[in-house]
């Protein structure tokens, strides 16, 4: 029977424009109204506010002016109520050829309540930055979850944040010449110069010598360069140079793909996450497009992503035993991992980089029979990974080494806003596959199952948050094979509308991933921003490493899960060994731009 | 040379926890290269191109991520040539869900390492369709005129008479166009024959 209150609910949806709130009738009351502390935020800056709108459901933005910028975001993050609220990252736009701006705009998760996507939501401060002078005054003078994208967009985009604690360039190789910006739009995506390398290395405190830790990490094998002060055998300060595999993916991404090709490259950001990535994106152009997709893609879905979970946390779990030296335990661990390995090859044509995404779905049903063996695998990691714990926690040599080492605090995780396990580990309440509306793309919604938090902080806190974690990831699993509901698995997505923006995220096995998409004409992406969360993490190392010793150095890095290549997104030019051989080395990249792209 | 073991005979003996099994355990290292190992079915390998099947329409052009798939036209000899390159692909079968004729074909190869460049391209060329009237060759090949054909009903046929029109190029039948409104000039006539351009195009190039 329907009712008038079925009636009511219907006639909602009657104006989709309307319902975004971009219509021009849409009420600024309305949408104000609609979750907690918008209206207050409204009226702590009511003169600084030129717009406010609904992007889409749970991503309010408002538009400010840049002078306000640093107070606009920590009335966001130190919310007295809303105690988990952290800034994601931020995104500078190019958008010159449309009004003849920049823009350059942090993004903020609000949690309002833990747990309860309906309440919680993200909250966009968009500043215009006039083309002749895109200054803004920092953030991370005070915040220091900004200092890494604020010189990110100083690199890429040439701004100015004014009263930055270290200016330093972070993203673009040492002989990338000054006052060239690869994300401005005037800019060719084929274009490379090099002139002679500099470099910028922060000089030893006085009384401490230098370890240099890299440029390849001795756990992970990824490039990364720290440099460790050291005064006998404790850290005193760290200093971080990376960055050595940027491979310009976002400017390939804006300068040549479609919105579908685009998805198999942000598959291929990070060989490890790659799926997260890829639903991210996917969920943001679903959302821009207002498309619902089908309900058995959203299982599918949230199925990959969660046996991705699983065997990312026995690789990292492998690869900790590893660092402690307690190398049976690294072998057991990826013995157990290997059979999710075959499974996934069954059920998506790849051991990694599935290729299962289309935007509007997924390209591979699972069939019905594969459930049986869904629920072996299942079955036979859960006890080989609970006979994994009892070896690797009555293990004296892993819970001494682990134990009280790489402490970080509540409040340094809050303030460099640390994400996923390892801020769980440092007490923060957060996950974005609850916190934020992920129903659209996933199925977390319609399955239960614990978040683990731990208070300790430290690398064995981190361990058994994941281990945790992975127990609830086979829950989850098996909850989804019980109840994935059947019918279609996706829907064609047609025309983009233009100049949209929306924003995808969903909680890798590292923290949140975020990939924000604006559409341009045709059906192509005119910028799309990916922030891995390793982004957000590793800022946060020196805070770990200081007042550690050097062997306890390698462990505290890798206890993070850290993914250099999804963090640094340019063929790469290192410099210092230049000295000897800067010609052989100009040379090289020469002639392997001359010949980029014959093979 | 060791026997392979099977993909199906290594899950059953993987599991090294039980020690009774232990005598009976295969090898679980190969001698790799040297032999050809099982994929599973579902495993997604290189596409392969097959030329009998192939129309030469460009789809999988259009949709592979990585430019594998290049699309090359020579007017003057009125070839469109069709290059696949495996060193370029990310075997993302995209290909294989855009061909309207099946002639991408799945296969579960993985190993393409070569010392020679050459092994890794596939070339497919196609007849560009030759215009009687102005003596030139068509952006499409006569492949692709016979499929259209193939597979329009005949209504449509009838309704933009693509039977005399399907052959000839862009300017040709703007041309016919032009003399026919010339012709019928100061009668009324139906709105399709004006717009009739535009819409052939678009028959023909699916």
């Amino acid at each position: 029977m329907v009712t008038t209150k079925d009636l009511e609910a219907h006639f909602e949806f009657e104006c989709k424009a309307c319902e975004n709130g971009r219509c021009a009738k849409a009420d600024v009351e309305t949408i104000l109204s609609e979750r907690e502390g918008l209206k207050e935020f409204y009226e702590a800056f009511k003169e600084h506010i030129r717009e406010c709108k609904r992007m889409t459901y749970g991503q309010y933005m408002f538009v400010i002016d840049r002078e306000v910028l640093p107070d606009a975001v920590l009335w966001w993050h130190n919310h007295p109520e809303f105690k988990e609220t952290h800034m994601s990252t931020a995104v500078g736009t190019d958008e010159r050829p449309l009004n003849g701006h920049f823009v350059y705009m942090p993004f903020l998760s609000v949690q309002v309540e833990h747990r309860n996507m309906d309440r919680n939501y993200w909250v966009f401060l968009k500043a215009y930055l006039p083309a002749d002078d895109p200054s803004f005054p920092s953030v991370a003078a005070k915040l220091p979850a900004a200092l890494w994208i604020e010189r990110e967009v100083k690199d890429l985009l040439g701004f100015n944040p004014v009263g930055h604690p270290d200016p330093r360039r972070l993203i673009l190789p040492e002989d990338w010449p000054d006052g060239v910006y690869p994300l401005r739009k005037d800019m060719d995506y084929r274009h490379s110069p090099i002139t002679e390398p500099k470099t910028e290395y922060r000089p030893t405190p006085e009384g401490t010598s230098l370890v240099p830790l890299g440029p390849v990490h001795m756990g992970v094998e990824e490039p990364a360069h720290f440099r460790l002060f050291v005064k006998g055998e404790t850290i005193v300060d760290v200093d971080y140079r990376g960055f050595y595999s940027h491979r310009g993916i976002e400017k390939t991404g804006e300068g040549r793909l479609t919105y579908n090709q685009v998805l198999f490259l942000a598959e291929r950001i990070c060989g490890i996450c790659g799926y997260q990535h890829s639903v991210s994106y996917a969920m943001a152009v679903e959302r821009l497009a207002d498309v619902e997709i089908p309900d058995r893609a959203r299982y599918i879905r949230t199925l990959m992503l969660e046996l991705e979970r699983i065997h990312n946390h026995l690789l990292w779990v492998g690869i900790a035993a590893h660092m402690v030296g307690f190398d049976t335990g690294f072998m057991h661990a990826w013995r157990i991992r290997e059979p999710v390995m075959w499974l996934v090859e069954r059920l998506t044509g790849n051991r990694k980089q599935y290729g299962m995404n289309i935007v509007g779905g997924v390209r591979r049903d699972i069939l019905d029979y594969r459930k049986e063996e869904i629920l072996k695998v299942v079955k036979e990691i859960r006890e080989g990974t609970k006979k994994f714990l009892d070896i690797a926690l009555n293990t004296n040599t892993f819970i001494k080494r682990a134990e009280g080492v790489g402490i970080l605090p509540y409040k340094v995780a809050k303030a460099y806003s640390v994400l996923g396990p390892t801020a769980r580990a440092s007490g923060r309440r957060i996950d974005a596959r609850l916190d934020q509306a992920t129903k659209t793309a996933m199925a977390y919604n319609e399955v239960d199952f614990k978040v683990p938090v731990y208070k300790e902080g430290d690398v064995l806190a981190r361990v058994l948050v994941r281990m945790d974690e992975l127990f609830e990831s086979l829950w989850i699993v098996e909850q989804l094979i019980d109840q994935m509901p059947g019918g279609d698995i996706m829907v064609p997505i047609g025309d983009l509308p233009e100049y949209e923006e929306a924003l995808g995220f969903t909680e890798a096995h590292r923290g949140e991933v975020v990939h924000y998409v604006m559409t341009g004409e045709k059906n192509k992406v005119y910028r799309w921003k990916v922030r891995a969360p390793t982004y957000n993490n590793l800022p946060a190392i020196p805070e770990m490493l200081r007042g550690y010793h050097v062997a306890d150095a390698p462990l505290i890095i890798a206890s993070i899960d850290p993914c250099y290549s999804c963090t640094e997104r340019v063929q790469f030019v290192d410099v210092e060994t230049g000295k000897v051989k800067v010609l052989t080395e100009a040379e090289f990249n020469e002639l392997s731009i001359k010949y980029k792209g014959v093979f | 040379m060791a026997e392979a073991v099977s993909y199906t005979e290594k899950l059953k003996k993987w599991d090294r926890f039980e020690a009774e099994k232990f005598s009976k355990k295969a090898p679980v290292t190969t001698p790799y290269p040297f032999i050809d190992i099982e994929k599973p079915p579902e495993y997604r390998g290189i596409p392969h191109i097959n030329p009998e099947k192939c129309i030469g329409c460009g789809a999988c052009v259009n949709a592979c991520p990585p430019d594998a798939l290049i699309m090359e036209w020579d007017k003057e000899h009125g070839i469109k040539r069709l290059t696949y390159n495996a060193a370029r692909c990310i075997r993302c079968a995209r290909c294989i869900e855009v061909c309207p004729t099946g002639a991408m074909e799945p296969t579960t190869r993985f190993e393409i390492a070569t010392d020679n460049k050459e092994d890794l391209v596939e070339v497919v060329e196609h007849k560009l369709a030759y215009c009687e009237e102005c003596g030139e060759y068509l952006d499409f090949t006569e492949r692709q005129i016979e499929y259209v054909k193939a597979i329009l009903p005949k209504e449509i046929f009838e309704m933009y008479a693509l039977d005399e029109r399907i052959g000839l190029t862009q300017e040709a039948k703007m041309r016919k166009t032009v003399e026919k409104l010339r012709e019928t000039e100061g009668i009324p006539v139906s709105a399709f024959m004006l717009v009739g351009e535009v819409k052939d195009k678009k028959g023909g190039e699916k």
